[in-house]
């Protein structure tokens, strides 16, 4: 008899699925709506009863925090996005109540990924997510470069899927088993099968040299769906990441923690050096991005130092600071329209104090810069990687982040030093706005006094 | 005390900002906006008054001590106190602040309010490593600084702005982030950021070696030292008077006090190890941007690339590691910190004036601004070292204290000396003798206001060079403290 009882997040939301399925189709507004009521209710019900799903099964303790932290996250996350969805596809023509079905399948998929005991589950879960972010991606139908995005992640995600099915059937092949929690005797046929598995998952998150899509992708999406790229399905990925290393010690597997180290070396210093010569605003946001997935593998690889805290402090911080950037981007239009390049952004210092002193405070904190809270993320990240003995990414780390600092610097000149080109038409959509300013005071008070972010951390954890 | 002090010193100039940012811009004039960022920093001055008064001379350690728990888990605290050492420099930034606000209400016209902003945020951060005693928050400010004058210089400078204030925020944070390795490292060592603490914990020769080179990269760049200084030139020519005086006035010499504070008690194997290396780097300084100087056609440059060279006596001073050396060190820092701002200010009342920099453009100066020529002469005496000066008490101690180190070092800093006296009167000369020229003319001698801040800093410098016990009574029991 299966316990139902554990898929509870799951099933409510296969079910918000049905009923805007059902109720879509006679008024969007209101599914959409539904939709953020169903999510703030998931978060109320994974806030209030979230470790109780688990008791019954075996899961430590430690993995049900886990499990509940993430779904916390991504649900609070999808509140957030769904909020933020409507006026900008409103203004590609696009707003469809399906794109939400995208959005609800991508996180169902999420969630399965992060609880999945099991590597076909995962499978999965990582297949029903990824196949909704190829829909996002060319959901501008009529716009060529978005058709263009969508091809090529999906030809390229199924590659990747391709390898992790065959990592699968390796690892199934010489250990008879899909868990993920039973692979003691290693021999080399699985530490193959593992390291295509880890291949798949690095192509997911992004992590270089895995990378390729990424630029293309992000530049060619509608910037509603690249803002979710970015952050909520790239963070399931990372969290699933992180328990492979966990449960399957890779840390004491000698091959696969090489993989794991040269990964994250080559994806801090690729994401800095493509990032240099950038000229629009996504493509350096998806180099940045692999960079900052190179912190994140470190803070993965380190993660003894406290327990899970250094890496969730800096994917809190990493996706509040995300989605702020991009509800600003988000909000700015140009005359003949989407707004993509940096250089458009010349002047906004004249026409908008909030925007660009809200971008101010996002590109200082994700450079690491004091007062903002990206500067503790980075710090805490640095400090379990060297008290781990990873004394060498470090230093390559903190070596990327100052050359890392030139191209937000780069950003912030164009917006405070340069004098306006062409004309910025301001969206005025009042929930963009109120997420940007909202996410520049969290980043600063998050470095004046974390501990309402450590202590959430912390309860978890212990 | 149960008074927070320090903390109202850090909170008042940041309050003062985040309430000028909220008033509507547009409604407001200029000249309000300054004078309210006056108000504010004035008041910071007095408030800073305080702490010479109630300081109590005759005990050691920190005093006006807060502490705060910041990361319980990382054993990071917010813990703040100040010291003989840090005193003088808290009064030095919060007297230069207002000067440079006083001098920018005409040469600022535009943007004024982001203007007022960024200097009042710069005060509390520079403050604010001035007076902290845990490693992080020291870390935390110190880079802090970065961010208000990353905008000062690339906002109100000159033409070439952007490559210099680029220049500089890279290079800063280029050397800083290898301190923050170091300072990780020490952390997770230690288990505290304390920095009295790590003072007394021995680390293995070999890694203190290393965990000095570390700091050394980020307070060389700082101060700045010999290879890691062609960012100040630039910095200095582009950036905006008041972000000029500010420079050298002040952010030079959180490199010298990061020395004083941190590299000197942490490491000390190190520093003895590595004092060859820093005499030479110093003696290249002072020789080398003397010579540098005299053939420089830009007088910013010019009194730029003489910071360079006091600096150098500094770092001297400093490393020979007797209390005389790190009294004359600080000392000439003081004095470096008020000399060099009023040659700056010099520099900009000329600047606002006629608009040029260049030297060949002046002529006989002092025939259509005396008052300006004898301001002029005051700070350029005192920068080359007069007695009865500030300038000259500190040159004197370090070249005293060099004796006992080597002859050859007394003699490349003996020839230190020569030279800036040379290139400072050479700039004297060729601006203010010579034929009046036809385009200068009309040039109005110093307002009032002028009058006022540049008497201000010459009464100092005449009262430090005259009465130099007042600022070594001060220092000599904390600095005593730090010598190994």
């Amino acid at each position: 008899m299966i316990n139902l009882f554990q898929f509870i997040p799951e099933i409510f939301i296969l079910s918000l699925i049905l009923i805007t399925l059902c109720f879509g189709l006679f008024n969007k507004d209101r599914a959409i709506s539904l939709n953020t009521l169903g999510f703030i209710l998931l978060s109320i019900l994974l806030l209030n009863y979230g470790k109780d799903f688990y008791s019954s099964t075996q899961i430590t303790l430690n993995t049900i925090n886990l499990f509940v932290l993430s779904k916390i996250i991504l649900s609070i996350g999808s509140i957030l996005f769904i909020l933020l969805l409507k006026r900008p596809l409103k203004n590609e023509n696009l707003y469809r109540y399906e794109y939400v079905l995208f959005l609800l399948f991508a996180i169902l998929g999420s969630f399965v990924l992060i609880s999945s005991n099991n590597f076909l589950t995962a499978f999965i879960g990582l297949e029903l997510q990824s196949l909704s972010l190829y829909l996002m991606a060319a959901f501008n139908t009529k716009n060529l470069s978005s058709n263009e995005a969508g091809i090529k992640y999906f030809s390229l995600g199924a590659l990747s899927s391709g390898f992790l099915l065959f990592g699968i059937s390796m690892i199934y092949y010489d250990t008879g088993s899909f868990n993920i929690q039973n692979l003691d005797n290693f021999t080399a046929i699985s530490e193959i099968g593992l390291s295509l598995v880890l291949i798949s998952l690095f192509f997911k998150v992004s992590a270089a040299p895995f990378h390729i899509w990424t630029p293309d992708v992000y530049e060619g999406s509608p910037t509603i769906s690249t803002l979710f790229f970015a952050t909520l399905p790239k963070f399931a990925s990372l969290i699933f990441l992180f328990r492979v290393y966990q449960e399957l010690n890779i840390s004491d597997i000698k091959s696969l923690n090489y993989i794991f180290q040269m990964v994250c070396a080559i994806s801090l210093l690729v994401g800095v050096y493509g990032a240099i010569t950038q000229k629009v605003i996504k493509r350096l946001l998806a180099f940045s991005s692999i960079n900052h997935i190179g912190f994140m593998l470190l803070g993965i690889m380190s993660y003894q130092f406290m327990s899970e805290g250094t890496l969730f402090f800096y994917l809190i911080i990493y996706l509040i600071t995300t989605f702020g950037i991009f509800a600003v981007l988000l909000n700015l239009r140009t005359v003949d329209g989407e707004f993509t390049k940096i250089s458009q952004l010349k002047g906004l210092r004249f026409t908008s104090n909030s925007k660009s002193i809200s971008m101010l405070v996002f590109f200082f904190s994700l450079a690491g810069i004091p007062p903002f809270a990206g500067f503790f993320a980075k710090f805490f990240i640095l400090s379990a990687s060297i008290n781990d003995g990873f004394i060498l990414l470090s230093i390559i780390a903190v070596l990327s982040s100052v050359i890392a600092a030139f191209y937000y610097l780069t950003i912030i000149k164009n917006m405070f030093f340069n004098k306006s080109e062409i004309e910025l038409l301001d969206d005025n959509n009042k929930t963009g706005k109120v997420m940007f300013i909202s996410s520049g005071i969290i980043i600063t008070l998050f470095f004046i006094y974390p501990d309402p972010l450590i202590n959430l951390v912390d309860n978890l954890f212990k | 005390m149960s008074f927070p002090i320090l903390s109202m010193l850090i909170l008042t100039p940041i309050i003062g900002a985040l309430t000028l940012s909220i008033s509507s811009s547009t409604q407001l004039k200029n000249k309000t906006i300054f004078l309210s960022g006056l108000w504010i920093t004035t008041g910071e001055f007095l408030l800073s008054l305080l702490l010479p008064i109630f300081y109590d001379k005759s005990k050691n350690g920190y005093q006006f001590i807060e502490f705060h728990t910041w990361f319980d888990k990382f054993d990071i605290n917010y813990y703040v106190g100040v010291d003989g050492v840090s005193i003088p420099l808290i009064l030095l930034t919060t007297f230069l602040v207002p000067i440079c606000l006083l001098c920018s209400i005409n040469s600022i016209q535009n943007r004024a309010k982001e203007f007022v902003i960024y200097f009042l945020l710069l005060e509390s951060f520079i403050i604010g490593v001035f007076v902290s005693i845990d490693i992080v928050i020291f870390y935390v400010f110190f880079e802090a600084v970065l961010i208000p004058m990353f905008l000062i210089i690339g906002i109100w400078g000159g033409e070439n702005r952007l490559y210099a204030t680029f220049k500089f925020f890279l290079y800063t944070l280029a050397g800083s982030v290898l301190m923050l390795l170091a300072i990780i490292y020490i952390i997770s060592k230690v288990k505290s950021g304390n920095i009295e603490l790590i003072s007394d914990f021995t680390f293995d020769q070999q890694i203190e070696l290393v965990l000095f080179l570390c700091f050394f990269a980020s307070f060389a760049v700082k101060v700045p030292m010999f290879p890691f200084h062609t960012w100040l030139p630039d910095a200095h020519v582009q950036a905006p008077t008041s972000g000029s005086v500010i420079l050298a006035g002040v952010l030079l010499k959180l490199g010298a006090y990061g020395f004083i504070r941190l590299s000197l008690p942490f490491f000390e194997y190190a520093s003895i190890y590595f004092q060859p290396m820093i005499f030479a780097l110093s003696c290249v300084a002072i020789v080398y941007t003397s010579i540098v100087a005299l053939r420089q056609l830009d007088m910013k440059k010019m009194i730029a690339y003489s910071s360079v060279a006091h600096m150098g006596f500094v770092t001297i001073g400093i490393f020979t590691l007797t209390q005389d050396g790190i009294n004359g060190a600080y000392f000439q820092m003081i004095s470096h910190g008020i000399v060099s701002a009023a040659l700056f200010l010099i520099v900009g009342v000329v600047y606002e004036r006629h608009h040029t920099r260049m030297i060949s453009d002046y002529s006989g100066v002092t025939n259509v601004m005396p008052k300006y020529s004898f301001f002029f002469m005051v700070f350029m005496l005192s920068s080359v070292g007069l007695p009865g000066t500030s300038g000259f008490v500190g040159e004197f101690l370090v070249i005293m204290s060099t004796i006992s180190v080597s002859v050859y070092l007394t003699f490349f800093t003996a020839i230190g000396v020569i030279l800036g006296a040379s290139y400072m009167l050479l700039l004297y000369k060729n601006i203010n003798f010579g034929d009046l020229k036809s385009d200068i003319k009309q040039l109005a001698d110093l307002t009032n206001i002028e009058i006022f801040y540049f008497s201000c800093l010459a009464f100092l410098t005449m009262l430090l060079g005259i009465y130099p016990k007042l600022l070594f009574e001060m220092i000599n029991k904390s600095i005593s403290l730090s010598i190994i």
